[in-house]
């Protein structure tokens, strides 16, 4: 029986990104299946399809027999006006039917600028966008991921949100909802339920006041709501579930290949790294583990290319093990090993050679800032001299070409450090002419890519301004006088979309009015240059009475009561906070291998973190 | 080194049909990994699988004869082989048969279709389809490239149409043909339908195009 919707793939764009059946999918007996499960991906399939966390909870839930996970990702344009033209509603690629006749819709929460994606997929579904329409038990919307560290300007859009990881609380969810299923209970009855949960926050069950200049007054739980949700930790990440198999797509994605996850956390402290902070504390996978999992998904795969993923892989203590062990079968399979988040500072001769048998892909350094002084201030513990030795050591290597990321509108940055960008990359430069037996006839490119930095919930920077658009302008211009070689190429993001991402990072309830305004206006897909529309944006703000500098580039005092504070990921509010102070004298701090800080996060996990010795 | 070539015979219907000719080629690359079979691969720095497609198949078409060529560097049955890739395989590409190539790919001749054509007004197109089909020639634009412009040149598909039937349904009509699928000579299903349903006076709403079989210049079965 063909469905529908079926012949509009034909003279769309990349159809088979719409029909499913890719190797690896999930096929069910609906008759079998008792909760449906709708993972949404609030970006292009091949975005979302290149996403560890979204594989590892589609594989986790279609393990149960009595549920069914399916993948639903956001249609490109074409695909929408053709859905929207024949009135067919957002399915789900396994079965191809609609998501609104699902008992969950779940939406994986990775970047702001995704946010408006989640109205569009929730209309095209045909569903209504704010929770308090959906009366009936299901489908319920539901939210995870990092941007659930502050949910705030979607509160009124999602019945639940799952802070933190969430391999057992999706499991701990789909049994609560199969019991109240059978029971025939309301939505609410079900949500009292839910919120006992450890790690489940429901948005409904807080009444939120504001002062009158717009600051928080309150968030005062109510029903059966704690007063702070705390996120969910997975104690044991070698016996937490690993996908055997992934859905391998038929078309090109950003990440094709198979993946094995090393560790989660990171030892590193960056003041200004989200990341670096909502996922402690640091767990590791044993080594065995790791390969294991990962000659599992070659085999299963078929791909040829395994990456190890984490923070910051050559932090991994077992990295030195782990190498030979991949490397034993790998190659005789004609599988690459490649090593994304490498490090500059520890990057041993050994581990060189190692690299040297492994896919010889682009060499990338974060400095992230252009002086001493200023990565001082935000804990990127690398120096000039191990920037420079280990660029040395690369050329020496064979490599041509260098990849800097920094970032610009850090906290207490001055013209100084914008000029410091130049000048290291300048060095890096040198340091390729002044290598000896430099190959013949081939130049050097090092590529400098600034971003402009964004204060985010969670760290130790969630108090101060964000540089505004003109801070930016200018200081981008400063930097474009002072690169004097054609080896060096610049290139930065928007600071448009910055700015709107600084506003929903630290945004409260008030923005959800100015998302489903601006969702009206037309805006999409904000994360794709060829989309976003600032104009629009900026329209929806004012037609809703809200100012975006209010969010974005407002420093806080520390006595404000921050949007996500009802929310505890375990980092104590007083470590980040003397963190920032340090940040305003240069200070750094140890990573948590040589001493840690106490930053609050083990409490979440028993009082255990691995890189505690 | 040594090795045996050998042909993998396949279908790709259903959904499949919405794989391109580029994305194909991975997916088989992975699926003969998989499968772990004996191939070669190619020598050099970034080795890869040894492995050519008869004709590509354009996207929205099913086909029931694809075949693509490997070398094999070890031992292993043609059922085997099949029964491995098939487990290998997603849902809608399937392999029918493996077996020692008799032919090269450039022999292929012909090809047959059958094609289906959704149309409120069933009866309409049938007639303008036989009226355009009947006449002494079948002019249609082809597009062709000229050194480096793209160019649109007029060309009669008319004896390229060596069997030709319709029949009319309840909720379109179904084409029967059988054109030359060289390579100087191949006709496109798109082609074909864009010749035949010039000038009819009903829309038609969307199509299914099946491929049957391909054929030698002597009418026997490409293998
Ligand atoms: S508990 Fe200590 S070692 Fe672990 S992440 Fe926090 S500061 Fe680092």
């Amino acid at each position: 029986m063909r469905k529908e919707w079926e012949y509009l793939l034909d003279g769309v764009q990349k159809p088979a990104r719409y029909t499913g059946g890719e190797l690896g999918s999930a096929m069910k007996d609906k008759a079998q299946i008792k909760v449906r499960y709708a993972f949404c991906f609030p970006d292009s399939y091949e975005i979302g399809m290149s996403h560890l966390g979204m594989k590892i909870l589609y594989g986790l839930v279609n393990e149960r027999k009595d549920a069914w996970c399916e993948r639903v990702f956001a249609p490109w344009v074409d695909m929408e006006e053709k859905m929207r033209a024949n009135g067919v509603p957002l399915y789900a690629l396994e079965s191809g039917d609609p998501i609104s006749e699902f008992d969950l819709i779940g939406f994986t929460l990775q970047y702001e600028l995704s946010y408006s994606n989640v109205l569009n997929m929730l209309d095209l579904a045909g569903v209504p966008l704010r929770s308090r329409d959906r009366t009936a038990l299901t489908p319920l919307v539901i939210g995870g991921g990092p941007c659930a560290c502050n949910p705030e300007p979607l509160a009124d859009f999602f019945d639940i949100f799952l802070p933190g990881e969430g391999e057992e609380v999706t499991n701990e969810l789909i049994d609560l909802l199969i019991a109240h299923k059978e029971k025939g209970s309301t939505k609410l009855e079900f949500l009292r339920d839910a919120a006992k949960i450890e790690g489940v926050y429901v948005p409904a069950f807080y009444d939120v006041s504001y002062h009158t200049d717009g600051t928080l007054q309150a968030v005062t739980p109510k029903e059966t709501a704690p007063t702070k949700v705390k996120k969910r930790v997975i104690a044991d990440l070698d016996s937490v579930y690993f996908p055997k198999q992934f859905v391998v797509p038929f078309v090109d994605v950003v990440h094709d290949r198979a993946v094995a996850e090393v560790f989660r956390g990171c030892i590193r402290g960056c003041r200004f790294c989200q990341a670096g902070f909502i996922y402690r504390p640091i767990r590791e996978k044993s080594s065995d583990t790791v390969n294991r999992q990962a000659k599992a998904l070659c085999d299963s795969t078929g791909y040829d290319e395994i990456s190890l993923c984490s923070l910051s892989t050559s932090d991994y203590s077992e990295v030195e093990t782990l190498l030979p062990q991949l490397l034993s079968w790998a190659p005789d399979e004609k599988i690459n090993v490649s090593l994304p988040s490498l490090r500059v500072d520890n990057f041993s001769e050994s581990l060189m050679e190692e690299l040297k048998k492994v896919r010889k892909s682009g060499l990338t350094f974060a400095p992230e800032a252009g002086t001493q002084r200023l990565r001082d201030a935000i804990n990127k513990n690398v120096t000039e001299e191990e920037v420079l030795s280990t660029a040395a050591q690369a050329f020496r290597g064979g490599w041509t070409s260098v990849k800097l990321y920094f970032m610009m509108g850090l906290p207490t940055e001055t013209l100084e450090d914008v000029a410091g960008i130049a000048e290291l990359a300048q060095k890096v430069v040198n340091e390729f002419y002044h290598n000896p037996d430099k190959p013949k006839g081939k130049g050097v490119t090092v590529s400098v890519s600034v971003a402009s930095f964004v204060p985010k919930p969670f760290t130790p920077f969630q108090w101060e301004p964000q540089d505004t658009m003109e801070q930016l302008a200018e200081k981008q211009k400063y930097l474009m006088e002072n690169v004097h070689s054609g080896k060096i190429r610049v290139s930065w993001h928007q600071p448009h979309t910055s700015f709107l991402e600084g506003v929903f990072a630290r945004g409260d309830r008030k923005l959800c009015d100015v998302l489903e305004e601006a969702w009206k206006r037309g805006c999409k897909f904000d994360g794709w240059d060829e989309f976003f529309r600032f104009d629009a944006w900026m329209q929806a703000f004012e037609a809703c009475g809200v100012d975006p500098a209010f969010y974005a580039n407002r420093r806080r005092d520390f006595s404000e009561l921050l949007p996500w504070e009802h929310l505890d990921y375990g980092i104590r509010r007083a470590f980040l906070a003397e963190e920032n102070r340090k940040a305003h004298e240069s200070v750094t701090s140890p990573n948590c291998r040589q001493k840690c800080s106490a930053c609050g996060a083990a409490r979440l996990n028993g009082g255990h973190c691995d890189a505690i010795q | 080194m040594q090795f045996n070539e050998v042909r993998v015979f396949f279908t790709k219907t259903g959904m499949a049909k919405y794989i391109s000719h580029l994305d194909l080629m991975r997916c088989m690359t992975r699926a003969l990994r998989r499968a772990q079979i004996p191939l070669w691969y190619t020598e050099g720095y970034n080795p890869h699988l040894f492995m050519t497609f008869a004709r590509p198949l354009p996207l929205g078409v099913e086909s029931l004869c694809e075949s693509m060529d490997i070398r094999l560097v070890g031992e292993m049955t043609f059922r085997e082989i099949k029964t491995r890739l098939n487990d290998a395989l997603p849902r809608d590409i399937t392999v029918v048969s493996v077996a020692k190539p008799a032919h090269k790919p450039t022999e292929i001749a012909f090809a047959d279709y059958e094609i289906q054509l959704y149309t409120d007004d069933p009866a309409a197109l049938l007639q303008a389809m036989e009226t355009r089909f009947a006449a002494d020639t079948l002019p249609v634009l082809k597009k062709a490239k000229q050194g480096k412009r793209r160019v649109e040149k007029e060309t009669d598909i008319k004896l390229n149409i060596l069997t030709f039937a319709l029949a009319q349904q309840d909720d379109g009509v179904t084409l029967t043909v059988r054109v030359t699928a060289g390579d100087q000579n191949n006709v496109s299903p798109a082609l074909l339908l864009d010749a035949l349903t010039a000038n009819a006076p009903v829309a038609v709403k969307h199509t299914d195009i099946l491929k049957r079989r391909v054929l030698l210049e002597n009418g026997e079965a490409f293998c």
